[in-house]
């Protein structure tokens, strides 16, 4: 196995301005912030000052914000605290098996149907109904429609990266600090609508999450972000031009290729599949190349089943790639990725 | 009629053999395929899409492509 020259996955390393603040974050991170101590005064000051600045880069309201030590409770969190009873809950079908698999065990989920660029219309429905609203897609960066005409709850899973604007009107938002390079295992939960919302978990007190989260990573979370969007921002022309070099690239030097991310998806997220070829053996060899890159494809799926996103598009499946582009990325790191990927691609083809 | 078993098969490999044996059939011709993989059916939709033929469900595991 050969160096890693390349980064094009979802995960990648901690953003250096929150690894530059960790250590300390940690060593002021261990109090408990709900005591009187000297120290949780403290830590309680630093976690207030961190929630306003993630408050103002997410468009949500610093006191509205509560972290999860489990990210993935947000979903149940935001879902069933906003779902009246014997109402519908809508759902786009390429919306996060997470939210998807809360959704159906509500009592009436309503599915989405999408098409090829996974765009969507809002349904009829009542203003006591549920719609649960990505505000992208994780996998493919396509953005979701308008939801202002929706009359009833909004659940926004914020969780494939923060949005330029979130809509109007929303009951309840998660956000996940690993897609902007903050620290894994730290999730951001907004209740908006604090009277349409009602806790769903047995509690105790008037805490809306469970308290078991690391003050330490929500430090890091808050300065993760503050350079992600300084990174994104002074990026955002060259990310632009690079997603449209990618594009030219995989249709005229490779061909034969599906893009499942439209020309108004995030620049920086882009899903492609390449007809006639096996993603698991493309992965692994890119891998070996050193440029590391992900795949919605069955074969590379611990359940054999294809990415439901692709599906439900009705985008190829097989020889699925996702890349996503860093603001570290020059142009000439890209081509050297390409041409990696076109000889592979080709050598794939060539063996069939 | 032209029929083809791919019961088995993994993706890609039902799409491939596919795209081989319809080489050689004249145009207009139809193959009933029948493929367990659940990537099957979404797969021969978007490469019907992409090389401009006609595919159609019979049942959960049997498909018909016209040339």
């Amino acid at each position: 196995m050969g160096s890693i020259t390349g980064i094009f996955t979802r995960e990648n390393s901690l953003h250096p301005a929150a690894r530059e603040v960790m250590l300390e974050a940690i060593d002021r991170g261990w109090a408990d912030p709900q005591k009187i101590h000297h120290p949780s005064r403290q830590l309680s000051q630093l976690l207030d000052s961190s929630r306003e600045s993630l408050a103002h880069s997410l468009g949500a309201r610093p006191e509205s914000l509560h972290f999860l030590g489990e990210p993935h409770l947000g979903f149940f969190l935001g879902i069933a605290g906003l779902q009246l009873p014997r109402e519908r809950s809508f759902y786009p079908s390429t919306a996060r098996l997470e939210a998807i698999a809360v959704a159906q065990a509500m009592e009436d989920p309503r599915r989405i149907d999408v098409d090829l660029d996974g765009l969507w219309s809002i349904p009829d429905h009542s203003e006591r109904d549920l719609l649960i609203l990505p505000t992208a897609n994780l996998e493919t960066g396509n953005i979701s429609p308008e939801s202002t005409h929706f009359q009833g709850r909004i659940f926004v899973d914020a969780t494939a990266g923060p949005c330029e604007k979130m809509p109007t009107s929303w009951g309840a938002a998660l956000w996940e600090a690993s897609s902007w390079r903050g620290p894994a295992g730290l999730g951001i939960f907004a209740v908006q609508d604090e009277v349409s919302w009602r806790n769903p978990l047995p509690h105790l007190d008037g805490r809306k999450t469970p308290a078991s989260f690391s003050p330490s990573l929500a430090i890091a979370a808050a300065v993760a972000l503050e350079g992600s969007m300084k990174d994104i921002e002074r990026s955002r022309t060259e990310t632009l031009r690079l997603n449209s070099l990618l594009r030219r690239f995989i249709d005229e030097e490779i061909g034969d290729v599906d893009i499942a991310s439209s020309q108004s998806a995030l620049p920086q997220m882009l899903s492609f599949s390449f007809l006639y070829v096996d993603a698991e053996q493309l992965v692994d060899r890119m891998s070996r190349s050193g440029f590391l890159i992900d795949s919605g494809s069955a074969c590379t799926s611990a359940n054999l089943e294809p990415s439901h996103v692709l599906a439900a598009m009705g985008r190829l499946t097989h020889g699925n790639v996702r890349v996503h582009l860093y603001p570290e990325l020059t142009e000439d790191e890209l081509l050297k990725m390409l041409q990696t990927l076109k000889q592979h691609v080709l050598d794939l083809r060539s063996t069939l | 009629m032209k029929d083809l078993d791919y019961r088995g098969l993994r993706c890609p490999i039902p799409i491939i053999n596919l795209s081989r044996e319809i080489l050689d059939l004249p145009n207009g011709e139809v193959v009933k395929l029948v493929s367990d993989d659940p990537a099957t059916w979404p797969d021969l939709q978007a490469w019907a899409r992409m090389t401009k033929r006609e595919v159609a469900k019979i049942d959960e595991i049997t498909f018909t492509i016209k040339k």
